[in-house]
């Protein structure tokens, strides 16, 4: 048997296990690569040219959410019958891209994957960033944004309590869980890290900051023990999350009426995209920031390798539920449901629904080839495309369901309007901006717990 | 507290507090601790106070700006500040007038309605008469007096016009008018008659004569040229007698002056519970509500029709071989034993005179016409309206013999027929005075414009359609600055014939026509004509027709060449152009094409499918070297190689809703160019060219073409939505429209107990006509929105009450059916449980409450309401009455309706306002409500009673009676919603002898 060589964690070996980290790497050199990301007096110049153009695709995002408060919901396209359009497609498409983040910080590390080190990181960061550009749109596209709190069951002069009927209540209650637990977890496990950026700091306002928020951590056993304990429930917490999250989300759609909404399947089917997406968002991030902060060492091949494969499968989950879905319209004899799954794959909407085939089912496939999960550029695209499909996805089901439902006398066409587009872009602004604020300034990497599963038996210069 | 006043002085809120018995100590406590608690005022609380008042007085500055409320000095009696009062009065259309009764509030006119005692409309009235409001209210109403000189416009006053008057007219009297001409719109009013008379005596040597001109006029059927004179007479049909109905190329229902009792007499005499029924038979071009309505349609080119009507006397004379399925059992219905004296057949305006004289010797024919039978004819106003006239005075104009020209009314710039340039002679009239309610086409033409007072706000007369006589009453004093036609003509009387006597004031002269016409002098008569609204029994005396023998035979209108003919029919919802400027009407859907604002080309499936239109093309339509430019929309049931034109649209000078070039773009095609002395209904020879552009069209239905599988889908279903058998299959199976099956259905929720009201409604499909009263009424009651045509277009139209209206069978003759669709308040309501903040919700009295101000605007129910009737406030749409200077549009608002804004959700609500009103004055008569009692808006226009309205907990309520119809049915009952509002299946009458031949051609389509 070789000794299999540093550099490499591709091996199929099925008697050894492969590495977490490749290359020479040590406690020292992880902190040194990850701190040194944020401590370098500049970021690259492809960071300033990313964080001018989302941080103005931000400003576009504000200004037309601003537009749109002053003037009313009519400057987006929604018309009757498609009352929900591209806000709420947008809404659930980035709730789905927070998944994986969860998925890998939570459910994985209580399945002690313990190769979710490497990303579980930057996934929450992508996590607490979705959700934030996800709980956007609902608020600002009701009729009167300024009543929206009425949603909340608080007490009130009215003594009036919102109707607990409604999934839309629901809704709220699940993604303000979803998000808080989310911003603690993303947070508890950055306190190690944050500590050692506060003691490597040199400027005093580093110092301060990131002392503020490292809550007095010293590292003490004591201190440890709490952490993973603490760790551990907030993980208990949130894997449960993953799965109600987007169930809940999804009852807003299944539990109305609407044809094509009206469908229980629904939450597993929406969990399943959810997570898909999410962690074609994940490669989707990964792919270009590993390579411009030089992080290959700990994000590795192998890390892409296994999302591939995740998104290899929640394809197969999503195209059967998108099989299911056909094949109950057909054997359930509910002429609406019949007609609903029909005119999406026949109707007006149809180039959405078969672009959306293509990108979710069959633009996946290509993963069952080790050299496409392996590829960088080609992994890229494809994650790119199984992210354009899951937006569209939710598309078809939302406006094509819509547009045409139980009276034809009421049948209408969606059409998108500039703020709708604009809205959308700054959507995916905001979230870059964020993103690359994370990179610049907070430990992309989990060093603490990459350090844990750097074997120990590595020498200081990597050589056994 | 006690410490606060003296010991002489203390206020007290009861005897308990007074007495400072222990239990009222406690129970203050609890209500108001604080209060409970205080022993006086300490110097510390006095500072608070102080200082709170300070700033209190400091904020008086961002106080709101301050309107003054003027009181009555002295309260008119019986008037109560904030109680709705009716009056009765009349709306003039054309050379009839509808009678109404108007509700006011606060003096200001809120509603529209017909007068329950007219005999004409029975309380019902038409979408004209209910946007009629709007018009009252419209800011772009003219406001004052308008001088010409060269191309400049100066405003004046109406003295100065006065001063010019007395110049002009004693002038003209000097010279005997020589050189007068009166051009005025038809009208019915006999004091206006009398005034004519009387002008035309003082300007005894007027060269010209006095002209009326309309663009759409019953002239053709109500002349009957016979070889040596002209017959003046008017053809009223008892429809509800009639057994058999044939109508050529006539529209009783729709566009006929008498619609509104043509409708209530068709359904009458349709009763399928009693199995009477009449069978109607439409031989027409376009697809009129009269067509929509037939149990047997034949699409025929308007060229043919004058051909039909041939044979059909012919077959009628000797019932030999017809070859023609359609006329051989219409001929076979006419002629059996039964129907005899028991069938009308009718002829549209559109028809030559020829076709008239010919249609009623038919129904002399087949013992139709007297008194106790289903046709008579009356004698009738007759004016010189015929197009001849309007030529001859043209050419005297052009030949500048017209020194002075006066028009009342009308815009014959506008809709005159495009080869008499009247626009052209009009320059050549030295002095021209246009009186008018807008600064219209003409008005700007004219030397002198002359704002009108619209018919709310000024006296008048004039006679229904059947001559019942009707006095108009102002409802308030004008709004802007107008006078009446018969304040005009009675000032010009005066100017020319200087009495130096006092001008007589308009009330005082129709008083005086009514006691000249009617012989009554008393006082108390012309009361209750007022009160009443009209003169009961004053209507024309039924005449005898001469003899028909000399009325020749109809000519063929075309030599059977194939060309593409053209048909212009007026506007469903704008009529000739003269509401174009109302926002209601423009908003209105046509009944047929569902299309609002604006126009388009008309043509049959065949004939697109060869000229390779589609909906939604331009194109170039020529005729007679004249040519424009039109959006194409395809009409199914259109006569093949025919184009229908609506007039009514492309106005230049309506005004801010109707277009007024340059600022506002014309709404839809002007097609008055095209429209000739020749041709003014049918012209041959056209050619319609795709330019290869499209238009956008907005359709509040088939919002886009449709695809096949849509298409299917359609017809699939609105087989479901509205049902309909034949009389036959009703007969032997009456509850064929409750035979459905699904799965057995459960709620989730406990079923809602109700101790008292459960209100609901019933709308008998049988019985729509699909006019679309309901629409605008729904829409004036409720203070519904007008969106305009971009909102339409994305599809964000506002009406509470649509009417959907489906096609089934083959797509060259099509059957039509409508069915109107309000909330259908489910009991088990899909929008109810969906709302997160409990804005919509069940009232105890089963409707489906919309609580404005918790409205959050997340409209998740109005997607989950599978009927589609929630509308949602997408912009502000009544931001416009919030500027100052449109306070009088504000007052067209129904104070009991809340006026919503932006991001909020709306729906029908029964009229919540009106069952409200009705249960405290139950209240406070102490009286229960009677079953009719509440009528919603929608159910009190309607001509036809289709809609009925009434509490489901009083088993002798006529709603309840019909819930238990074995006609009722609800629509997608297999959701479970549970609707309170049923549907009664449609029921055919057709001749089984062609409804096997129709069944040959039936297949699904859209």
């Amino acid at each position: 048997m070789s000794i299999l060589p540093l550099d490499d964690n591709m091996t199929q070996e099925p008697t050894r296990r492969a590495r977490l980290v490749v290359g020479p790497a040590d406690a020292a050199s992880i902190t040194e690569t990850v701190c040194a990301i944020t401590e370098r007096p500049r970021p690259p110049a492809a960071w300033y040219a990313a964080f001018a153009m989302s941080a103005a695709a931000t400003g576009m995002l504000f200004a037309a959410i601003g537009y749109l408060i002053a003037t009313g919901v009519g400057v987006l396209g929604n018309n009757s019958p498609v009352f929900w359009a591209w806000p709420i497609v947008n809404f659930v498409f980035w709730i789905g891209i927070g998944h994986a983040g969860t998925l890998i910080s939570a459910i994985l590390f209580l399945f002690r994957q313990r190769w979710r080190t490497g990303i579980n990181r930057f996934a929450e960061a992508m996590t607490v960033f979705a959700v934030a550009c996800a709980g956007i749109f609902p608020a600002v596209h009701v009729g009167r944004v300024w009543v929206v709190y009425w949603l909340a069951p608080y007490p009130n002069q009215m003594g009036v309590w919102p109707n607990f009927r409604s999934p839309l209540l629901w809704d709220v209650v699940a993604i303000s869980t979803y998000g808080t637990v989310s911003v603690l977890f993303w947070y508890l496990g950055m306190i190690p890290d944050l500590a050692t950026l506060r003691d490597r700091a040199i400027s005093w306002w580093r110092r301060i900051v990131y002392g503020l928020f490292a809550l007095g951590w010293r590292g003490s056993a004591a201190q440890w023990h709490r952490f993973e304990w603490a760790y551990l429930l907030l993980a208990a917490l949130a894997t449960p999350l993953v799965l109600s999250v987007h169930s809940v989300v999804s009852f807003d759609f299944a539990v109305s009426q609407l044809p094509g909404w009206h469908s229980t399947i629904f939450p597993p089917y929406f969990v399943a995209g959810a997570i898909f997406s999410g962690c074609a968002m994940v490669v989707t991030l990964a792919v270009p920031a590993r390579s411009l902060f030089g992080l290959k060492s700990l994000i590795t091949m192998r890390h892409l390798d296994n999302m591939n494969r995740l998104i290899l499968g929640t394809s197969l989950l999503v195209a059967y539920a998108y099989l299911i879905e056909l094949f109950m319209a057909w054997y359930g004899g509910n002429q609406y449901e019949a007609f609903a799954q029909l005119n999406r794959a026949l109707g007006p909407y149809a180039w959405a629904y078969w672009l959306m085939v293509a990108c979710n089912v069959l633009a996946p496939q290509l993963f069952w080839f080790p050299k496409c999960r392996t590829t960088p550029w080609l992994m890229w695209v494809i994650a790119v495309l199984v992210n354009v499909g899951m937006w569209l996805e939710r598309f078809v089901i939302i406006v094509a369901s819509l547009g045409r439902d139980f009276l034809p006398s009421s049948w209408g066409m969606f059409r998108p309007t500039a703020v709708d587009v604009m809205m959308l872009a700054g959507s995916f602004g905001l979230f870059c901006t964020l993103f690359l604020l994370f990179c610049r300034y907070l430990p992309m990497v989990a060093m603490a717990e990459v350090k844990g599963v750097v074997p120990p038996h590595l020498g200081s210069n990597g050589v056994q | 507290m006690s410490s606060l006043g003296g010991q002489y002085d203390t206020w007290w809120r009861s005897l308990n507090e007074l007495a400072d018995a222990p239990g009222f100590r406690t129970f203050l406590k609890a209500e108001f601790p604080a209060e409970a608690e205080a022993s006086g005022m300490s110097r510390r609380r006095m500072l608070q106070l102080m200082g709170a008042s300070l700033t209190l007085a400091a904020a008086g500055g961002c106080r709101w700006k301050k309107q003054e409320i003027l009181p009555f000095a002295e309260r008119p009696e019986g008037r109560m500040p904030g109680k709705f009062e009716k009056f009765a009065t009349a709306i003039p259309l054309g050379n009839v007038v509808h009678g109404l009764e108007v509700t006011c509030v606060d003096g200001r006119p809120i509603k529209i309605d017909g007068n329950p005692q007219h005999p004409e409309s029975r309380g019902a009235s038409t979408v004209f008469a209910q946007a009629a409001l709007l018009e009252l209210y419209d800011p772009d109403r003219s406001q004052c007096v308008v001088r010409r000189d060269g191309d400049k416009f100066e405003e004046q006053t109406w003295e100065k016009f006065e001063a010019e008057c007395d110049k002009l007219f004693r002038r003209l009297h000097e010279s005997g008018g020589k050189d007068f001409c009166a051009l005025a719109e038809a009208d019915s009013s006999p004091t206006l008659d009398a005034l004519r008379s009387k002008l035309l005596k003082v300007f005894r040597k007027a060269s010209g004569d006095w002209y009326v001109f309309e663009p759409l006029s019953d002239d053709n059927e109500e002349t009957i040229s016979t070889s040596a004179k002209y017959q003046w007479l008017r053809t009223h049909w008892r429809l509800d007698r009639a057994n058999v109905i044939v109508c050529l190329d006539a529209d009783p229902l729709g566009s006929h002056p008498a619609a509104v009792r043509y409708a209530r007499d068709f359904t009458a005499g349709r009763d399928p519970e009693s199995g009477r029924m009449n069978r109607l038979y439409v031989v027409e071009s376009g697809v009129s509500l009269t067509g929509a309505s037939a149990d047997h349609r034949l699409p025929l080119r308007a060229s043919k029709i004058p051909d039909f009507t041939v044979s059909l006397e012919q077959s009628l004379k000797s019932p030999g071989k017809i070859d023609h399925p359609f006329l051989r059992a219409m001929v076979a219905d006419l002629l059996k034993p039964e129907n005899h004296g028991r069938s009308i057949v009718c002829a549209g305006p559109a028809q030559p005179p020829d076709v008239h004289g010919a249609v009623q010797r038919i129904n002399a024919l087949l013992g139709n016409v007297g008194e106790e039978k289903t046709v008579t004819y009356t004698s009738c106003p007759h004016w010189n309206s015929h197009i001849g006239n309007l030529r001859f005075l043209t050419e005297l104009m052009k030949a500048g013999k017209v020194g002075c020209l006066l028009i009342l009314g009308g815009n014959p710039v506008y809709n005159a027929p495009a080869d008499l340039m009247f626009g052209k002679a009009l320059e050549q009239v030295e002095t021209s005075i246009h009186l008018s309610l807008y600064r219209n086409e003409t008005s700007r033409c004219c030397t002198w414009h002359l704002p009108r007072a619209h018919f709310l706000e000024s006296w008048g007369d004039g006679r229904a359609y059947d001559g019942t006589y009707s006095v108009i009453q102002p409802m308030i004093a004008p709004l802007r600055n107008g006078r009446s036609a018969i304040e005009v003509l009675s000032r010009i009387l005066e100017s020319a014939d200087k009495s130096g006597g006092e001008i007589p004031k308009p009330e005082g002269l129709v008083q005086q026509t009514f006691h000249e016409l009617f012989g009554r002098d008393s006082q108390a008569a012309w009361q209750c004509t007022i009160r009443d609204g009209l003169l009961a029994g004053s209507h024309w005396p039924i005449q005898t027709l001469q003899s028909l023998a000399e009325v020749p035979h109809p000519k063929p209108l075309s030599k059977g060449e194939r060309t593409l003919e053209v048909i212009f029919r007026g506007s469903r919802t704008i009529d000739d152009g003269r509401f174009a400027n109302n926002g209601w009407l423009q908003e209105l859907p046509d009944p047929v094409t569902k299309l609002t604002w604006g126009n388009a080309a008309l043509i049959g499936p065949s004939t697109a499918k060869k000229l390779k239109l589609e909906n939604g093309d331009l194109a170039i339509l020529k005729l007679d070297g004249r040519e424009l430019q039109t959006p194409v929309y395809i009409q199914p049931g259109l006569a093949e190689e025919t184009i229908e034109l609506t007039l009514g649209y492309g106005r230049r000078a309506a005004g801010n809703v109707g277009g007024e070039i340059p600022e506002v773009e014309p709404v839809g095609v002007d097609v008055y160019p095209l429209r000739t002395t020749k041709s003014m209904y049918l012209a041959a020879g056209a050619t319609l060219v795709p330019t290869g552009k499209k238009a956008q069209l907005a359709g509040t239905q088939d919002h886009y073409a449709i695809d096949v599988l849509g298409q299917k889908t359609v017809a699939h279903r609105a087989g479901e939505l509205i049902r309909q058998a034949t009389l036959e299959h009703y007969q032997k199976e009456p509850q064929f429209a409750q035979d459905e099956e699904h799965p057995p259905l459960k709620s989730l929720w406990n079923a809602l107990k109700y101790d008292g009201h459960r209100w609901g409604m019933a709308i008998d499909l049988s019985k729509c006509i699909g006019c679309e009263a309901c629409v605008t009424a729904c829409q004036a009651e409720n203070n519904i929105p007008l969106v305009g045509k971009e909102q339409v277009i994305r599809g964000r139209e506002m009406h509470w009450l649509r009417v959907d209206r489906y096609f089934q069978g083959d797509p060259e003759n099509p059957r039509l059916a409508f069915q109107p669709l309000p909330c259908q308040q489910c009991e088990l309501a899909p929008c109810e449980q969906v709302c997160p903040v409990a804005a919509t919700t069940h009232s105890h009295e089963g409707l489906n409450d919309m609580v404005y101000n918790r409205c959050v605007g997340t409209r998740y129910c109005a997607n989950n309401c599978p009927y589609k009737v929630r509308r949602f406030n997408f912009f502000n749409y009544h931001k416009e009455f919030e500027n100052p200077a449109d306070e009088i549009g504000k007052m067209k608002y129904n104070p009991q309706v809340t006026v919503r804004s932006r991001g909020v959700m709306e729906k029908c609500t029964y009229c919540v306002q009106r069952i409200q009103e009705a249960k405290i004055t139950a209240k406070s008569v102490g009286k229960p409500i009677r079953d009719g009692q509440i009528k919603t808006a929608c159910q009190q226009v309607c001509p036809t009673g289709a809609i009925t309205f009434g509490d489901l907990a009083d088993p002798q309520s006529a709603v309840i009676r019909l819930h238990h119809s074995a006609r009722a049915y609800a629509i997608l009952a297999e959701l479970n919603t549970q609707p309170r509002t049923v549907y009664l299946a449609r029921i055919r009458n057709p001749n089984p002898e062609l409804e096997s031949t129709d069944r040959k051609h039936e297949h699904p389509s859209a």
